[in-house]
């Protein structure tokens, strides 16, 4: 069955081999072709398979063109059909040397695929459509109420996400005192009532403040006792008010703030001010000396 | 005629080529022949044969045979000439220096 299956196939690929080693032989350049021809049908009888002869011819072919690129121009015969069927692969042999013909087959070999992947993109894309993305959608979100929050410090109270500072303590002004005397007594007032800071919420720094008052070496109240306020046995609390610089001096002319209810008093009371200039204490805001006005009483008081 | 150009393009093949004809270079052998002992296809094995030729490496001459009475026709016998014998050899002994080294 096979044997007869191959006696009927040879004489049909016989053909073929044939006309394709002719054909190519034909393609060759002139001086080649009867030779080449001659030499290929001889070597095709040493191959006895049909295949291993049809793939003898079909390289006889491929030959044919490598050695039309080999040989010069010259050689080639221009007006025979030879030459223009040699086509392009020849053509570009010539005209550029360095551009071989299995140079050309590659570059002819991956435009080709080039060309398929740029088509099998273009219909992928076409088919399936270009990618859009979803239109936007708004969520609202529900707030998320708070999870186990760390406990709240001492003192402090969270409300609204807002930190509540409690007020600072700030100490009271120091009285001043005044050294005593066997007949007067002078009484120190608080120079103005602390106020709080108006911001609650931001006090950085609070001020320690201490009011001035008579220092070392103010003049005994007794030198500045009236002599007829003596005899008339007057007594009295006269409060005066005075400015003082840095250095305990005063910067201004004492006024009397409360009167004692002695004219005598109270003129001796300007007196003993006015003399104490420069004993006075100033008063200090964080230890610094500043100057300030402040009232302090002094009192006249008779010894029993 | 100019000079004949005798540098040949050194590709695997034509050293397979080369190595054949070089195993006794007094044989004379046909294109078939060439195959069978180096399995080249012969749309690479002819363009070689050709450019060696062009090259003055070897010569070729047809059989000298009668086709009626051998009963197949007249092959293309091919041969080292003496150029090519000894610019084969320097070929091989290049490479063999180039391994060797």
């Amino acid at each position: 069955m096979s044997q007869r299956n191959e006696r009927s196939t040879q004489p049909e690929l016989g053909g073929v081999t044939h006309w394709l080693i002719h054909h190519a032989a034909r393609r060759a350049p002139e001086s080649l072709s009867s030779r080449l021809e001659e030499e290929w049908l001889a070597d095709l009888e040493s191959r006895s398979s049909p295949l291993s002869r049809l793939h003898f011819a079909v390289g006889c072919c491929w030959a044919t063109m490598v050695i039309a690129g080999d040989y010069p121009r010259s050689r080639v015969p221009a007006a025979s059909p030879v030459a223009a069927a040699r086509g392009f692969v020849t053509l570009i042999d010539r005209n550029f040397s360095y551009f071989s013909l299995r140079s050309g087959t590659l570059f002819l070999i991956a435009g080709l695929h080039a060309a398929l992947f740029f088509g099998l993109i273009t219909t992928l894309s076409h088919t399936h459509g270009l990618a859009t993305p979803p239109d936007l959608e708004h969520i609202v979100l529900d707030p998320v109420p708070p999870k186990d929050l760390p406990p709240q410090p001492p003192g402090m109270e969270v409300t609204d996400w807002m930190v509540r500072v409690p007020k600072p303590v700030v100490p009271e002004p120091r009285n001043i005192e005044v050294e005593k005397d066997p007949t007067t007594e002078v009484v120190e007032k608080s120079p103005e009532p602390y106020s709080p800071p108006l911001d609650p919420v931001t006090p950085t720094h609070v001020v320690q403040q201490v009011a001035g008052g008579p220092g070392a070496g103010f003049p005994e109240t007794a030198d500045f006792y009236p002599s007829v306020s003596i005899r008339l046995e007057e007594e009295g609390l006269s409060t005066v008010r005075v400015c003082v610089d840095k250095r305990g001096r005063l910067t201004s002319e004492p006024t009397t703030v409360k009167a004692s209810g002695s004219t005598r008093l109270d003129e001796a009371a300007l007196k003993l001010a006015r003399a104490g200039s420069g004993h006075y204490r100033a008063t200090t805001e964080d230890g610094q000396a500043v100057n300030s006005c402040y009232p302090f009483g002094i009192r006249f008081q008779l010894k029993k | 005629m100019g000079k004949k150009d005798t540098n040949v393009r050194m590709s695997l093949q034509t050293l397979r080529v080369l190595e054949v004809f070089l195993e006794n270079p007094a044989e004379q052998l046909a294109g078939a022949d060439v195959h069978q002992r180096c399995g080249i296809a012969s749309g690479t094995l002819y363009p070689i044969l050709l450019r060696l030729e062009s090259a003055g490496w070897f010569v070729s001459q047809w059989e000298s045979i009668d086709p009626s009475s051998a009963g197949r026709p007249r092959r293309r016998l091919y041969r080292l000439t003496s150029a090519g014998l000894r610019r084969a050899s320097e070929v091989f002994a290049s490479f063999n220096r180039g391994v060797l080294a």
